[in-house]
């Protein structure tokens, strides 16, 4: 029964098995129920993504490990929405046998909504000659996890009048391998006289620094203190608050309070009616034209743009 | 002023100085569904900061990227924020919403309507006196 405990508990433990092992891509249907099993797996699914995002910025900043970008899983449709072809890290990543995968349709490896979109999708796409596009759908393995992915679908013709394929593709975005041994290792590895971090940041810098980030999202329309009297109100020295800040956040103070006050002027901008001088001042930049500025830099477009 | 608007994800309803709004059964909020909820209640709102109620008890999957964006852009125009919850699913998901994001309005969880509005209008009075006071460490 999908909906008993001892189902639901079941799938908890694999998950956690997982995690264990170092997958954090991994989810579970709450399913509707409101009871304390459901509370578990709902808590499961957040803790999860919050690990995983916490191990994109913490784990990258500073790395001797070269971060990468590796195609996780990949398949080959017919117009059909068979399977032709899979990798193998697919295979593993769903639990599936090869040959299960091969000859199936597509959709029996997504979940009913992703199923539903998916279908729609491969309507629009099949005639087209080439494209390429995203999607998110949410994979589930043999074993009842889910695994929620952006996919790059491309539609491609051979140079015979075969009809047109779909190449959908997911990528992880991984650590890396560390530098080789050996003769190899030696020659990549960092020298004596490269700069290693020096400061070592205590559980309570740490929480300080947080502390710091929370305050900044909490009051990014007020003006932020010169950092060395910032990191004196919170018990700590300019020096600590600065370099602790990239390695937690992966960017300066300044530029994170920047960010975020873009972000904010940026849904303003689209769904207000307020006039920008507002909007600048609302987010906390003082100058128009330093706002204007920020703004194209991160988006491309000035801010006015974003308003025809 | 009374309004009433839904969308595919939830219904809103606008009263002079409250705006509730009611999730929809079975739907997972992932961000291009947090950014259609928000920009929606934006339009609604016309510029003006509301106290908002916010019924969750249909809720079970808000993914990160929702919550990221929940906590910075979706907290515009809110002058405080009340879930209505139905423990213990979405009560989970609101503390734990609230433990890992930090909002800058007065906000909290309440499974009872009447605890949920009295909050709300408390809150609208601290926040008038928070914001008088600059980085309030």
């Amino acid at each position: 029964m999908p909906n008993s405990d001892d189902f639901r508990v079941k799938r908890i433990k694999q998950m956690l098995l997982e995690m264990a092992q170092g997958n954090f891509y991994h989810s579970l249907d709450p399913s509707d129920k409101n009871d304390n099993v459901a509370t578990l797996i709902v808590m499961l699914n957040m803790v999860n993504e919050e690990i995983r995002a916490s191990f994109i910025h913490q784990g990258f900043v500073g790395s001797k490990h070269t971060p990468q970008h590796l195609v996780q899983m990949a398949f080959i449709i017919d117009t059909m929405g068979m399977i032709e072809m899979v990798n193998q890290n697919t295979c593993s990543t769903l639990s599936a046998f090869h040959t299960e995968l091969v000859g199936s349709p597509f959709v029996n490896t997504l979940t009913e909504e992703s199923q539903r979109k998916w279908l729609k999708k491969q309507k629009s796409i099949t005639n087209r000659e080439c494209s390429d596009s995203t999607m998110d759908l949410v994979f589930k393995t043999s074993e009842g996890l889910l695994i929620s992915k952006n996919c790059n679908i491309s539609t491609f013709g051979g140079k015979t009048e075969s009809p047109n394929k779909i190449l959908l593709s997911t990528i992880l975005f991984t650590k890396g391998e560390s530098f080789a041994k050996g003769i190899w290792g030696n020659a990549l590895r960092p020298g004596k006289e490269s700069k290693v971090p020096r400061v070592k940041l205590s559980h309570e810098d740490i929480r300080k620094i947080r502390e710091v980030h929370d305050l900044i999202i909490t009051n990014l329309d007020h003006q932020l203190p010169h950092l060395k009297d910032l990191a004196h109100q919170m018990g700590t020295n300019e020096f600590k608050l600065k370099y602790g800040f990239k390695q937690l956040y992966g960017t300066t103070v300044f530029k994170f309070l920047i960010q975020e006050r873009l972000r904010k002027a940026k849904t303003l901008i689209q769904f207000s009616s307020l006039s920008l001088k507002t909007i600048a001042h609302m987010v906390g930049f003082k100058s128009i034209p330093h706002f204007s500025r920020a703004f194209k830099e991160k988006y491309g477009n000035t801010p006015s743009s974003l308003r025809k | 002023m009374k309004k009433q608007h839904e969308n595919k994800y939830a219904i809103y309803l606008l009263t002079d100085d409250l705006l509730h709004i009611i999730y929809k059964k079975g739907k997972s909020i992932d961000l291009e569904a947090a950014q259609i909820i928000v920009r929606d209640r934006m339009v609604i709102q016309e510029g003006v900061s509301l106290l908002v109620l916010c019924d969750i008890r249909e809720l079970r999957i808000v993914n990160k990227p929702a919550r990221d964006f929940f906590a910075i852009e979706g907290s515009l125009f809110i002058k405080a924020l009340a879930f209505l919850i139905d423990p213990p699913v979405t009560d989970a998901m609101s503390e734990f919403y609230l433990s890992t994001h930090r909002t800058p309005m007065p906000t909290a969880s309440f499974s009872k309507k009447s605890e949920a509005m009295d909050f709300l209008q408390k809150a609208t009075m601290l926040a008038a006196v928070i914001c008088m006071l600059p980085w309030n460490i």
